[in-house]
């Protein structure tokens, strides 16, 4: 009896990879971003934050007007729950705050079925950022699951993706502190896992990081998913079959809980 | 997480992120209930009481055979 209920429990479990049920089921988690005025908003900053409400409508955002007595300037500030990422003074910084080329490239590799987009934020340190990348190439030469993984490169200084950069970096509070290159595992909506970094790109944390989004999705992840929504524009619905499911199939040794 | 978010005195220290080390060290993964051996006694049982029951029926076969001897004589 006890076996029979056992074998009852075990196939309902869920046997989803974790990659696919968080682009499936779990929503971007929301940023905040707050207008901190004093006194009256004059018309134009009006005409100004309508404007930007209307441009980053369609993001994991919400944006808002607050009343703050003791400033002098107006200002804006992005929160991740209640985590300041970044502070603007002027709303022209605040162009391409919800999309940019390479995000739009990564959301559509992960529409396409894709198991991860890997992310390298390299420092400028050609030696270092060599060197890691070698290690992701090898390591993924040598994984089954190769095809269905698509690295990245982006400049810790690019100013197209600056806004992008930026919220990488606050994945963790000391990551700006850090002068290393690191590597994000992308997936879900935009999700990007806590980096590997520096001597911490290792073939064996990829591979460890690689099993992480290929297994199965058990209730211990769900109920405690890491890393950090990457604030981006896009529509979710509709991907495309997660390819890796296609793999395991293929070759079920791969297979693992 | 609260073991990655504040800055350390070296990256030596740092540690690593915790999916990964929940993943290295099979904690994501939901663990099979620990089944105990108990001590089995039913074999044990079952011939005591087969035992018991090839006993009674011989005795009391042979009380109503012996029975019968004896209104058979008298």
């Amino acid at each position: 009896m006890r076996i029979l209920i056992l074998a009852a429990i075990l196939s309902l479990a869920c046997t989803t990879k974790v990659s696919e049920w968080v682009l499936l089921n779990a929503p971007a988690n929301q940023y905040t971003l707050i207008y901190f005025y004093n006194g009256q908003i004059n018309e134009t900053a009006r005409n100004q934050n309508a404007s930007i409400g209307r441009e980053i409508k369609p993001a994991n955002i919400e944006f808002r007007s607050v009343e703050k007595k003791d400033i002098g300037q107006p200002f804006y500030a992005l929160y991740y729950g209640n985590r300041l990422f970044r502070r603007y003074n002027d709303p022209k910084d605040l162009i391409g705050l919800t999309v940019s080329p390479l995000r739009k490239k990564i959301a559509s590799e992960i529409m396409t079925g894709k198991l991860c987009v890997l992310t390298y934020l390299t420092t400028g340190n050609k030696e270092k950022d060599e060197k890691g990348m070698q290690i992701i190439q090898k390591a993924l030469g040598d994984s089954p699951f190769k095809n269905i993984i698509t690295v990245v490169e982006l400049s810790r200084s690019s100013v197209e993706e600056s806004h992008f950069v930026s919220l990488l970096l606050n994945v963790e509070d000391d990551l700006k502190t850090i002068p290393e290159p690191m590597l994000f595992g992308v997936f879900g909506r935009f999700k990007a896992l806590e980096p590997l970094l520096g001597k911490g790109i290792t073939e064996e944390n990829i591979r460890l990081m690689i099993d992480f989004l290929t297994a199965d999705c058990s209730c211990l992840i769900k109920d405690n998913l890491p890393g950090t929504d990457i604030l981006f524009t896009n529509s979710w619905d509709n991907p495309t079959i997660a390819l890796v499911n296609k793999i395991l199939d293929e070759n079920p040794s791969l297979l693992h809980h | 997480m609260d073991q990655d978010s504040s800055a350390y005195d070296s990256l030596a220290v740092r540690p690593l992120p915790k999916w990964l080390t929940d993943q290295r060290d099979g904690l994501t993964k939901i663990q099979p209930a620990t089944i105990e051996m108990k001590e089995d006694r039913s074999l044990a049982i079952s011939f005591i009481f087969t035992g018991a029951i090839i006993i009674l029926a011989i005795a009391l076969l042979t009380v109503i055979i012996l029975r019968k001897k004896k209104k058979n004589s008298t």
